[in-house]
C-alpha cells in the first residue's frame, strides 16, 4: 500500500511539472523522458545483462513505425496495434538473439549493429507503407473514450511509460532473473554450474529490454506526430550505450543521471561546438571507461562515502 | 552402505591423442565423502568436468538418481541435484556476498518470469534470502554477508564457494580442491564444514591434492593416476597401499623438480 | 557468361576489401581477443589519407600509399596505447578495451566530420580508369590491382602466421597469455604490434576501395560489418578463412543486387542474413583451425 502511494507520488510529480511549463519546454522535458526510459532498459541488457547491442534505438524505431502503420495504414483499433508492436519487437529480438548468444564472445553486437544498419534501410526504401526517406506524418493519436490527449497531458503517458519500465526493470532485478542475468554477466561457465541456462537468460533479457524501447517508441511516435528515417540512424544507437556508460553501468539511478546529461549536454554546447557534441560524448565516454569505470553514480558514491 | 547416488561406468575421456581418463569406476552414497586422490594430471578434474557436463565423455556413463548425466548441459546437471565448486574461485564479482550464494539457489526458485510482478515471488525471495543467510553463517562467514565479493580474502572466497554450491540443495556436491592454499586454521574449519555437509545426507566428491587433509576427513578414498584408478579403499587402506605412496610420492618428488 | 565473369571480377575486388578488413580483426582478436569495431573508421580515415596526399597533395602513388600506410600504423599504435593498454594493464575486463574502442570509433568519425567538408572527397586510381581483358574475363584496372594486392597481403599473412616465430609468438599469446609471458614472449610488444598491423590492414582496404567509392565519413560501419561477416563465415582459427568469408560475402551480395528483383539498399541486409544463417549452422566458420 505504502509502495503503491510512492509510485502514485512520483507519477503525480512527474506528470505535474510540464503544466507549469511552456510548449518548448515541455516537448524537451517529454523527449528527455523518453531517453531515460530508453537508458534504463538499455541498462538491463548491457549493465546488468552484460550484453553489447546496437539495436536499442532501432527497436524504439521498430515501435514507433509500426504503430503508425498499423493505425493509419491497416486501420486497426489502438490496442490491436500495441500489441501487434509489442509482438513484431519480440519477433525480430528473437530472429536476432537466438543465433547470435549462442556463442561466447561479441556476436551480438554485431548482430544488432548490422540489424541497426539495416533498419533504416528498409525505412527508406519502404516506400509508401514507411514513407521512404520523408517519413510519416500528418496523424494523430486516435481519441480514447471520446478525449483527445495532447500537450502536457500527452506528457502523462510518457511518464506513465518510464514509471511501468522502471516498476518492470526493478522487480525482475530484485529476483532470481536479475541475479541470474548479472551471474551470467560476471561470469558465464560459474553461472552456468549455478543452474543458470546462460543462452536464455540472454535471449529473454534482450528480447524484453528490445520490447520495452518498443513501447517507449510507440509513445515517442505521438510526440511530434512525424517518424522519418535519420532519427532512428546508429547516432542514437552509440548515444544510448554512451549514456550508460557515462552515468554507471549496471546501476539504474547511473542510467538516468548518464540520460538527462547527455541529453542536455547539447543544449549547453552546441554554442561552443555547433553540432559536433558527440566528439564530446565520445572523449567522455573514454574517459569514463579509464579513470572512472564505475560511471557518475560511482563519483556520487564515493562523495557519500567521503562526505558522511 | 548408504543408498548410491551417483555411479560412475567405464568413464572414458580424451583430449585429442592424449588419454585424460580411461576406464573408470567408481560410486559415491548418500552422506558419504569420497575422496578422490592423484598426482598433478592424473585425471581428477577431468573426471569432475565430465559429471558436472562440462566436458562431454568420449565413453561409459555417469548415472545420478538413476538417470544418466551425459548429454545434459552443466545448468541441467545443476538443476538436477549436482553442484559444484571450481578450483579457482569464481565468484560473481558484481554481487555482495549474500546475492553470489542465492544466484546458487537458482534452480530452486519457483516463481517463473511471469509472474515476478507478482506478491508470491516477493514472499519468495524473502525467504530464499533467509536460507542463503544461514549458509553463509554456516561455512562461517556470518558478518559478511553484504560485503562486496572482491574484498573477501581468498580462504574466504572457498568458503563462498561452498556455501554457494549447498544453495543449490545438492544431492551430491563436487568439491574441487577446496583446500588449495588455506592456512592451517581455515583448513581445520573447513574439514568440520565438510563434514557436516555429509552429516546432511550430502554426498560428497572431494578431489584433494593434499593426502594430509582428505584422508582423516574422507570416509572411501579413490586413488587415480595417469588418468586409471590404481586403487579404492577405506583411508587406512589406502594409506598403507605401497602402489599408491609409491606412484604419489614418485610424481611428487617429479613435479617438485 | 560475360555479363557473369564481368561481376565475378568485381565481386571478388570487393570480398578481398572485406578479407583485408576481417584480416584486420583477426590480427588484434589472436593475441588479445579485443573485437575492436574502429577498423571501419580507420579505413575511412585511411580513405582520406588517400584524398589528402593524392588527390590535394599530389604524391606519386606508391609514395602516396607508404606515407598512408605509415600514418595507419601509427594510429593503430597509438590507439592500442591511449584505449587499450591501460586498461589491459589494470586487468580490467575484455569488455572495457571493446568499449573504449567504440569510444575512438566515434572520436574518430568525428574528427574526420570536423577536419574535412561533408561531400564525398574523390581519391584517385592508380594506374586510371581503365578496363583489362583476359579473354572472357574482364575487370577495371582497380579490381585487379586490389585482387593483386590482397592476395600478395594474405600470402605474407599467412607466411607470418605459418612459418616465422613473430607469428607463431601471436599465436601462443592467444592460446594462453601467462603461458606465452613464461616463455618469454613479450606480451605488450605483441598487442603494439597486433593494433599496429590491424590498422594498417584495414587501412590498405580503405585505401583500396576509395577510389571506387570516395572518401566519406560515414563509409566506416558498413565495412566494419561486411569485414567482420566475413571473418565469422571464414572462422576465426584460420587466416585464409578471413579471405574465403570475404569473398564469400561479396559474391552473395552483388548477385543478390543483380539477379533479386529487391531495392539495392536491401544489400545490406545480406551480411546480417549470412552472419545469422552461419552463427546457426556453423558457429566455427567454413575453415577449422589446426
Amino acid at each position: 500500500m505504502k509502495n503503491t502511494l510512492r509510485w502514485l507520488g512520483v507519477f503525480v510529480l512527474l506528470a505535474g511539472l510540464p503544466f507549469l511549463l511552456g510548449n518548448y519546454y515541455n516537448d524537451v522535458y517529454r523527449k528527455m523522458l523518453l531517453w531515460v526510459t530508453l537508458a534504463l532498459g538499455y541498462n538491463f541488457l548491457f549493465g546488468i545483462g552484460g550484453q553489447v547491442s546496437f539495436s536499442h534505438f532501432a527497436f524504439y524505431g521498430v515501435g514507433a513505425y509500426s504503430i503508425v502503420i498499423f493505425l493509419f495504414q491497416f486501420h486497426l483499433p489502438l490496442p490491436l496495434a500495441i500489441v501487434l508492436g509489442v509482438a513484431l519487437c519480440v519477433l525480430v529480438a528473437l530472429a536476432v538473439a537466438i543465433p547470435s548468444t549462442r556463442l561466447e564472445g561479441f556476436y551480438l553486437a554485431l548482430a544488432t549493429l548490422a540489424l541497426a544498419q539495416l533498419f533504416v534501410v528498409v525505412l527508406n526504401e519502404g516506400g509508401a507503407v514507411t514513407g521512404g526517406t520523408g517519413g510519416l506524418a500528418n496523424y494523430r493519436l486516435p481519441d480514447i473514450f471520446g478525449v483527445h490527449i495532447t500537450g502536457p497531458w500527452y506528457t502523462a503517458v510518457i511518464v506513465f511509460v518510464l514509471l511501468m519500465t522502471l516498476f518492470i526493470l526493478l522487480k525482475l532485478d530484485r529476483s532470481w532473473f536479475g541475479r541470474a542475468c548479472r551471474a551470467v554477466r560476471d561470469n558465464p561457465e560459474a553461472a552456468a554450474a549455478m543452474g543458470i541456462n546462460v543462452a536464455r537468460t540472454k535471449v529473454i533479457v534482450f528480447t524484453l529490454t528490445s520490447a520495452l524501447a518498443g513501447v517507449a517508441g510507440m509513445a515517442y511516435a505521438f510526440v511530434d506526430n512525424t517518424v522519418n528515417p535519420p532519427i532512428f540512424g546508429l547516432e542514437n544507437a552509440f548515444l544510448i550505450l554512451f549514456m550508460v556508460i557515462v552515468g554507471g553501468s549496471g546501476r539504474h539511478a547511473g542510467a538516468v543521471i548518464g540520460a538527462v546529461l547527455l541529453f542536455l549536454l547539447p543544449f549547453f554546447l552546441s554554442p561552443l561546438v555547433g553540432h559536433h557534441h558527440v566528439l564530446v560524448f565520445g572523449l567522455l565516454v573514454l574517459g569514463a571507461i579509464l579513470v572512472a569505470p564505475k560511471g557518475l553514480i560511482g563519483a556520487v558514491d564515493f562523495m557519500k562515502k567521503k562526505f558522511s | 552402505m548408504n543408498k548410491t547416488i551417483l555411479q560412475v561406468n567405464g568413464l572414458c575421456k580424451r583430449f585429442g591423442g592424449l588419454t585424460a581418463v580411461t576406464q573408470l569406476d567408481f560410486e559415491v552414497g548418500e552422506g558419504e565423502i569420497l575422496g578422490m586422490i592423484g598426482p598433478n594430471g592424473a585425471g581428477k578434474s577431468t573426471t569432475f568436468n565430465v559429471i558436472a557436463g562440462t566436458y562431454a565423455a568420449d565413453a561409459g556413463e555417469a548415472r545420478f538418481a538413476g538417470e544418466s548425466l551425459f548429454g545434459l548441459a552443466p545448468h541441467q546437471i545443476a538443476a538436477r541435484g549436482v553442484m559444484r565448486t571450481f578450483q579457482h574461485n569464481r565468484p560473481f564479482a558484481g554481487m555482495p556476498v549474500i546475492d553470489n550464494v542465492m544466484v546458487g539457489a537458482h534452480a530452486r526458485f519457483r516463481s517463473r518470469l511471469w509472474n515476478l510482478l507478482a506478491e508470491s515471488s516477493f514472499k519468495e525471495e524473502t525467504a530464499m534470502r533467509q536460507k542463503a543467510e544461514a549458509l553463509v553463517r554456516f561455512v562461517g562467514l556470518g558478518d559478511l554477508g553484504d560485503a562486496d565479493v572482491t574484498t573477501l580474502s581468498f580462504g574466504q572466497g572457498r568458503l563462498l564457494e561452498i556455501a554457494r554450491a549447498l544453495a543449490g540443495e545438492p544431492r551430491l556436491l563436487l568439491l574441487d580442491e577446496p583446500a588449495a592454499g588455506l592456512t592451517p586454521d581455515e583448513l581445520a574449519r573447513l574439514a568440520g564444514i565438510i563434514r557436516g555437509i555429509a552429516d546432511r545426507g550430502i554426498a560428497v566428491l572431494l578431489i584433494e591434492h593434499d593426502m594430509h587433509f582428505l584422508l582423516p576427513l574422507a570416509h572411501r578414498v579413490v586413488v587415480l593416476n595417469f588418468g586409471a584408478k590404481i586403487a579404492d579403499g577405506l583411508p587406512a587402506e589406502i594409506r598403507a597401499n605401497r602402489a599408491v605412496t609409491d606412484a604419489y610420492l614418485g610424481s611428487e618428488h617429479a613435479a617438485a623438480r | 557468361m560475360q555479363d557473369f565473369l564481368e561481376l565475378a571480377v568485381s565481386a571478388t575486388a570487393s570480398g578481398c576489401i572485406y578479407g583485408l578488413i576481417a584480416l584486420a580483426y583477426l590480427l588484434m582478436i589472436r593475441p588479445t581477443g579485443i573485437i575492436n569495431f574502429a577498423v571501419g573508421e580507420w579505413a575511412m580515415v585511411s580513405a582520406f589519407g588517400g584524398y589528402v596526399f593524392l588527390t590535394k597533395y599530389e604524391f606519386p602513388y606508391p609514395l602516396g600509399m607508404a606515407v598512408v600506410i605509415a600514418f595507419m600504423l601509427l594510429v593503430g599504435w597509438v590507439t592500442e596505447r591511449v584505449a587499450v593498454r591501460p586498461l589491459v594493464e589494470k586487468g580490467a575486463p575484455l569488455l572495457a578495451p571493446v568499449l573504449a574502442l567504440l569510444g575512438v570509433l566515434v572520436i574518430t568519425r568525428e574528427i574526420i566530420s570536423v577536419s574535412f567538408p561533408p561531400d564525398p572527397l574523390p581519391v584517385p586510381f592508380p594506374f586510371g580508369f581503365g578496363r583489362l581483358e583476359f579473354g572472357l574475363v574482364a575487370g577495371s584496372y582497380q579490381s585487379f590491382f586490389i585482387i593483386a594486392v590482397t592476395v600478395l597481403v594474405f600470402v605474407g599473412a599467412w607466411f607470418f602466421f605459418e612459418k616465422t616465430l613473430w607469428g607463431r609468438s601471436f599465436e601462443a599469446v592467444s592460446l594462453n597469455r601467462k603461458a606465452a609471458a613464461l616463455m618469454g614472449i613479450n606480451l605488450s610488444r605483441v598487442t603494439s604490434l597486433s593494433f599496429a598491423g590491424g590498422a594498417a590492414m584495414a587501412g590498405l582496404g580503405g585505401l583500396l576501395v576509395a577510389p571506387n567509392v570516395s572518401a566519406h565519413y560515414q563509409m566506416g560501419v558498413p565495412l566494419a560489418i561486411q569485414g567482420f561477416t566475413a571473418l565469422v563465415i571464414g572462422g576465426v582459427g584460420r587466416v585464409e578463412g578471413a579471405l574465403l568469408g570475404g569473398l564469400l560475402l561479396a559474391f552473395a551480395e552483388q548477385f543478390t543486387t543483380r539477379y533479386a528483383p529487391i531495392a539495392s539498399g536491401y544489400t545490406q541486409g545480406v551480411p546480417l542474413l549470412l552472419l545469422m544463417l552461419f552463427l546457426l549452422v556453423r558457429p566455427t566458420g567454413l575453415l577449422r583451425s589446426k
